[in-house]
């Protein structure tokens, strides 16, 4: 039933693509979440009084009760590293020049934890449980980018 | 249970997982229920890329209110907003669960430059897409055949059109309600791809439907006025859609006849009340009645000029305003139909609210490769005999419809917008039996599959038989020859860009096989292309072939041939 090639000239591909890409926006509490970033330099996350989490970002909802939040609970600046990995390559597997190192941090007032890299530490290795910081760029610097958030660096305490 | 839906919009500032939450917490308020009475939620979204996410119903999921629930999304193309009620109800009558959420959700504005894109790949990435194809063009040859095999006025086709903006006009979600529209406002707007034209097509949207089911015993507790799913079938044409009879959808028919069966509907246009067909384009909506069943054949045109699918006619259909009206945000554009008949049935559609209280209703979508169709009855008896109950006279009012549209200067400006493309490239082999036909191409011939079981040969060619399920038996070469079964002028490329001079894709059934073929036509006026002319293959010079389907430059009238 199944032929054989005998000739492998016979065998054709073609090449091509999905001519497509987006334009991502963020959303009502994405939006409300960046701006804050922007013009205040605090990190917004939503309380849900219900269920007694506190998300990070904020969120419209909550996933657990279904009831409409608000992005108005102010967390961090600092946290807790609860996770951390480093990577070498790149997504095409390319060896970086210097390695990333990137956290999970449960900043203080939050339940959810936020990713983003973590700065400064190549002189001491990282633990789990370590006390970090949000670093934020310099407030002309801010453009509404999760961006806007440099990364975390350890903190002493 | 209950039914809510976000406006339909061009763009959105909700994210999906937003509008399917809006979408969700208003089904749900509308029938006095919180998330903790749902047992398992039901999604579906049409193709990742409009919304640019991979994986988008895990992504859409805690929208939708699956966080620590069995969940399922289910993904039919366009017929998908229609299924997922499907998957809804058997969820419930499998017994899995007394109360499920069932949501549709689809943001198609973050694709760029235009969300055909994400279609292009469901032509052949092999023989059709070096032509170069528009999505339009597959509904544009369609639309044809079926004006051509009845002798139809695009008139009658366009009063579809004008009777769903009209209605959409009553629609709070609506995003293209018109109360003003014409006829002659739509046969004067912009030709696409001839004979679709602008006010021909749905728009493109984002939005969110969300729909409460459940068994008869849950429904008891919940309400006192529920309304039954009566009956659900889906079926699948050939997955060849040049092969397809474009005249008359049978996989409408089929989901039909399993969706009656079920209902006990033996007499459809007397039993059936409301027809919700699926509208992306006006002739669309026809060809639906027809397959159906409420309809004879060729015929729904006729209904459609006379007022007869009208709100106050005999056979309403789409009274909400369809996709043409409120917008097609592709898998919620389906449920929003579903919703629609529960609204109408309930007596609670408002300003849209068809006279007579009608008892049953029909709901059907369309899509996959344009060759799935999916069916949902809907009526105000079933479930046990004591909880039939009359509607009270003044009904409760239809639930709000949040969502927040952005202007096209608002969308390009937004905080934190992000633009990125995935860089994904592919190789797409050609596979046993079209390695071999590209071959025959290089050489000026064009070889066939015969397959012995049902007498076909197969142009293109497979090695196995999708009718019979066997492997085909022996290569056949044909005559380069053949004729136009239908064919469309097309004025824009995929992205929607106007093109400078118009390409004529048509269905050729080349001479000595069965079921036709996508190519181009050249050296003709594209005012003397005709349903039925003969057309002969025009090759490229033999150093010029390199084994594709291009080796035709294109199919040319034969001289002094068939009219
Ligand atoms: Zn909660």
């Amino acid at each position: 039933m199944i032929e054989r090639i005998a000739r492998p000239d016979e065998v054709r591909r073609w090449p091509g693509s999905i001519p497509v890409s987006h334009r991502y926006t963020p959303g009502v509490a994405g939006q409300a979440f960046l701006e804050t970033l922007r013009d205040r330099g605090v990190i917004l996350g939503s309380r849900c009084d219900r269920c007694r989490y506190t998300y990070v970002p904020a969120r419209l909802f909550c996933e657990r009760c279904f009831a409409e939040l608000a992005a108005d609970v102010e967390v961090g600046p600092a946290g807790v590293l609860r996770s951390f990995a480093i990577g070498f390559v790149g997504v095409e597997g390319e060896p970086l020049e210097s390695p990333l190192t990137l956290g999970l941090v449960q900043l203080d007032g939050a339940d959810a934890c936020l990713l983003h890299l973590v700065l400064d530490h190549s002189d001491e290795p990282l633990e789990i449980g370590r006390r970090v910081e949000v670093v934020v760029k310099p407030a002309g610097e801010r453009t509404g980018s999760i961006l806007d958030i440099e990364g975390f660096r350890p903190v002493e305490g | 249970m209950g039914a809510g839906m976000t406006r339909f919009m061009r763009r959105a500032q909700e994210t999906g997982k937003e509008l399917a939450w809006e979408a969700s917490r208003a089904a749900l308020e509308s029938c006095e229920l919180t998330l903790d009475a749902v047992d398992a939620v039901c999604l579906t979204s049409a193709p990742d890329a409009f919304d640019g996410v991979h994986m988008k119903g895990e992504y859409l999921s805690d929208g939708a209110g699956a966080f620590g629930r069995p969940f399922i999304r289910t993904y039919v193309g366009g017929g998908s907003g229609v299924f997922t009620a499907i998957q809804g109800w058997y969820t419930v009558a499998s017994g899995m669960a007394d109360v499920v959420l069932v949501v549709a959700e689809e943001k198609m504005s973050s694709t760029q430059p235009h969300p055909q894109a994400a279609f292009l790949t469901i032509f052949d990435n092999v023989l059709e897409r070096p032509l170069g194809p528009n999505l339009l063009w597959i509904f544009a040859l369609e639309m044809n055949r079926y004006m051509s095999a009845y002798g139809l006025d695009k008139r009658d086709i366009a009063a579809v059109a004008v009777k769903n903006k009209r209605n959409a006009a009553d629609h709070p979600a609506a995003l293209l309600g018109r109360s003003d529209i014409t006829v002659e406002d739509v046969l004067a707007s912009e030709t696409l791809a001839w004979p679709v034209q602008r006010l021909d097509v749905s728009p493109v949207s984002d939005g969110a439907v969300a729909l409460v089911l459940a068994s008869e015993e849950a429904a008891e507790r919940i309400t006192d006025r529920p309304v039954w799913i009566q009956g659900v079938g889906w079926n699948l044409d050939t997955a060849y859609w040049t092969n397809r009879d474009l005249v008359f959808p049978e996989y409408v028919r089929n989901a039909a006849r399993a969706a009656y069966a079920m209902a006990g509907v033996t007499e459809p246009r007397k039993q059936i009340h409301i027809a919700e067909p699926y509208d992306p384009f006006d002739y669309k909506e026809l060809h639906h009645l027809e397959g159906l069943m409420l309809f004879d054949p060729g015929t729904a045109p006729e209904a459609a000029r006379d007022g007869v699918l009208n709100r106050d006619g005999d056979l309403p259909s789409c009274p909400s305003g369809g996709l043409l009206g409120v917008g097609n945000p592709i898998a919620a554009a389906g449920l929003m139909k579903v919703a629609e008949l529960f609204w109408q049935l309930r007596g609670e559609a408002g300003a849209r609210q068809v006279p007579g209280s009608p008892e049953r209703g029909v709901a059907q979508a369309w899509g996959d490769l344009m060759q799935v169709g999916t069916v949902v009855v809907l009526g105000n008896e079933g479930g046990p005999p004591t909880t039939a109950t009359r509607l009270p006279d003044s009904p409760t009012p239809p639930a709000s419809t949040p969502g927040h549209p952005l202007t096209e200067a608002e969308f390009r400006g937004a905080t934190g917008a992000v633009e990125d493309a995935v860089d994904a490239r592919y190789a797409w082999d050609a596979g046993v039996a079209i390695s071999r036909f590209l071959g025959g191409l290089r050489e000026g011939r064009i070889l066939g599959r015969e397959c012995r079981g049902c007498e076909r040969v197969l142009v293109p060619p497979r090695m196995f038989c999708e009718r019979c399920f066997r492997g085909t038996d022996a290569w056949v070469e044909v005559e380069p020859t053949g004729v136009v079964q239908t064919f469309s002028i097309c004025h824009v490329s995929w992205d929607m860009k106007p093109l400078e001079t118009p390409e004529i894709p048509a269905v050729i059934a080349i001479d000595g096989s069965s079921g036709g073929f996508l190519h181009v036509l050249g050296e003709v006026d594209p005012q003397e292309v005709r349903v039925g002319m003969a057309v002969e293959a025009v090759w490229k010079p033999v150093a010029e072939r390199t084994g594709s389907i291009l080796d035709i430059a294109y199919f040319r009238p034969v001289r002094g041939g068939a009219p």
